[in-house]
């Protein structure tokens, strides 16, 4: 998995790509730390570029929500497709995580 | 004096005639033969004055030609009545039989509409436990099994992750654990050393170091305390770190399974069951059609059967015919005995053979031609129960004439 930081005053917003798998785990955290610090209310992570994410994975986004969620600030996933998609749809995630299209 | 015509028209040979058209010169007494010619002038015209004597003659003749028709006629119209009564039993039975046996099929089409229904109502439900649940419940209840699954999974892969980060700062503390150990070790040498100086400057300072050097010998027993426990620590952490290390690797295995298909093939689960729901609701669809047709059929037949009651006319109509037949058949005979009795001793009456031949020759049924045989040549003695011809009493009778048997 890679990821690319965008931030603006009020939306910090972060692209990524490729697979999040359990191998990824502490580069996630990593990112997650990075978006605890900065000091958008709203974090959007932009997925029309990932293409697998594992039960791992799925774990790992919803941590981070948690972990924004205690901080005041709000988790956004956007533009889920394929596999992704279908996984969230079945996970029933959209109860979880905000989710966009 | 006028002849009877009767019925058909004649061809000028008279092939086509009723035969017994009158031959003059046959004669009286003697049986006609053969379709005789036609002619007009062949006939019994003594149309204008004959001798009183030859009229007697003449009449005679003919009053002895129509007794002897009259007994055909008789025996004919008897004859039609046995056929009649045959008909009508066979009508009266073949209804009978088919009605029969349009009410069986009415019975099976009733049990297969039964069946159908049976079907029907099954279809709509699943026995489970002995207890029949509706289909729309049996596909919901799975599903929402499912979803709990999956929320199951997804709650386990957010733990396993959770502990995963866990353990990794764990590590992490126990590094620094191990430094600080080690630092303890570095500042126990250090009390050491400094304490083995004091002892030896206490030394040298004689008595008054006396106290000194007691002092110092206790912080060199201190310190060796002291490194006795750093080791008995760094065994215990070496403990832990193996412990966690293990711990986190079996975790770590925990966390790699990826459960992602399973969680997918709720997809396949939730199109399975959507399938067999349309597929049972079209199965009641047509089954529901089929209860219907079955029940048109038991309809139609019963329709049927009171149609049969046609029998009943046909038994009356047919019983009509055979009282007329009966009357005319009496009212017959009665004047042949008159005009018999008006006649001269001696008078010959003699069957018509070509009448017979001709109406015995257009029967295609041949039990029907046997049987009238009977009628009209033995008088109706030689037919057993059935009206069946009984040969041996037919070899014994003779007045047939010439009248074949097949």
């Amino acid at each position: 998995m890679d990821y690319l930081t965008e931030q603006t005053e009020r939306e910090a917003t972060v692209r990524m790509s490729g697979r999040l798998t359990f191998n990824d785990h502490a580069k996630m955290r990593a990112l997650i730390k990075e978006l605890m610090l900065n000091k958008a209310k709203q974090q959007t992570i932009e997925l029309s570029r990932l293409e697998f994410v594992d039960s791992a994975g799925i774990g790992m986004l919803l941590i981070a929500r948690e972990e924004l969620a205690n901080s005041d600030k709000q988790l956004v996933l956007r533009a889920a497709g394929g596999q992704v998609k279908r996984v969230f749809t079945v996970a029933q995630i959209d109860k979880l995580i905000t989710i966009q299209d | 004096m006028d002849m009877i015509r009767l019925g058909r028209r004649r061809t000028a040979k008279g092939n086509d005639s009723l035969p017994g058209e009158p031959a003059a010169q046959a004669g009286v007494g003697q049986p006609a033969s053969g379709p005789g010619p036609a002619a007009e002038s062949a006939s019994q015209h003594h149309a204008d004055g004959d001798a009183h004597s030859g009229q007697d003659v003449s009449g005679r003749a003919l009053l002895e030609r129509w007794i002897g028709f009259s007994h055909l006629q008789q025996r004919t119209l008897e004859g039609l009545r046995f056929e009649l009564g045959r008909v009508s039993d066979l009508v009266e039975n073949s209804t009978l039989d088919i009605s029969g046996r349009f009410r069986d099929l009415a019975e099976v089409a009733r049990e297969q509409t039964r069946r159908v229904e049976e079907i029907a109502v099954l279809a709509q439900a699943i026995e489970i436990d002995g207890e029949p649940i509706p289909l729309e419940q049996v596909v919901n209840s799975m599903q929402e099994l499912i979803s709990e699954m999956i929320n199951n999974i997804v709650y386990l892969s957010t733990k396993a992750m959770t502990m995963v980060y866990l353990l990794d700062d764990v590590q992490r503390e126990v590094v620094d654990l191990e430094k600080s150990i080690g630092e303890i070790d570095a500042i126990n040498r250090q009390t050491n050393f400094l304490a083995l100086n004091a002892t030896i400057e206490a030394n040298r300072a004689g008595d008054a170091g006396r106290t000194f050097a007691v002092v110092a010998n206790e912080v060199r027993n201190l310190s060796r305390t002291t490194s006795d426990l750093a080791v008995r620590m760094r065994g215990k952490v070496t403990s832990v770190v193996k412990g966690v290390r293990k711990g986190h690797d079996i975790l770590r295995q925990i966390a790699n399974t990826d459960m992602s298909p399973q969680m997918l093939a709720k997809e396949r689960v939730d199109k399975t069951m959507d399938c067999l729901v349309q597929q049972t609701h079209h199965f009641q669809r047509v089954l529901e059609g089929a209860a219907a047709t079955s029940g048109e059929m038991s309809g139609n037949i019963s329709t049927l059967v009171t149609r049969m009651q046609f029998q009943d006319l046909t038994k009356q109509m047919l019983e009509h015919a055979r009282d007329s037949l009966e009357v005319i058949g009496v009212g017959a005979g009665e004047l042949a005995e008159e005009t018999k009795g008006v006649l001269p001793a001696g008078a010959e009456v003699s069957v018509p053979q070509e009448w017979l031949d001709h109406l015995l020759g257009r029967f295609t049924l041949s039990d029907v031609r046997q049987r009238f045989v009977r009628h009209l040549l033995l008088e109706g003695t030689a037919l057993d129960d059935q009206g069946a011809l009984d040969t041996t009493a037919i070899s014994q009778d003779s007045a047939g004439g010439d009248v074949e048997l097949f």
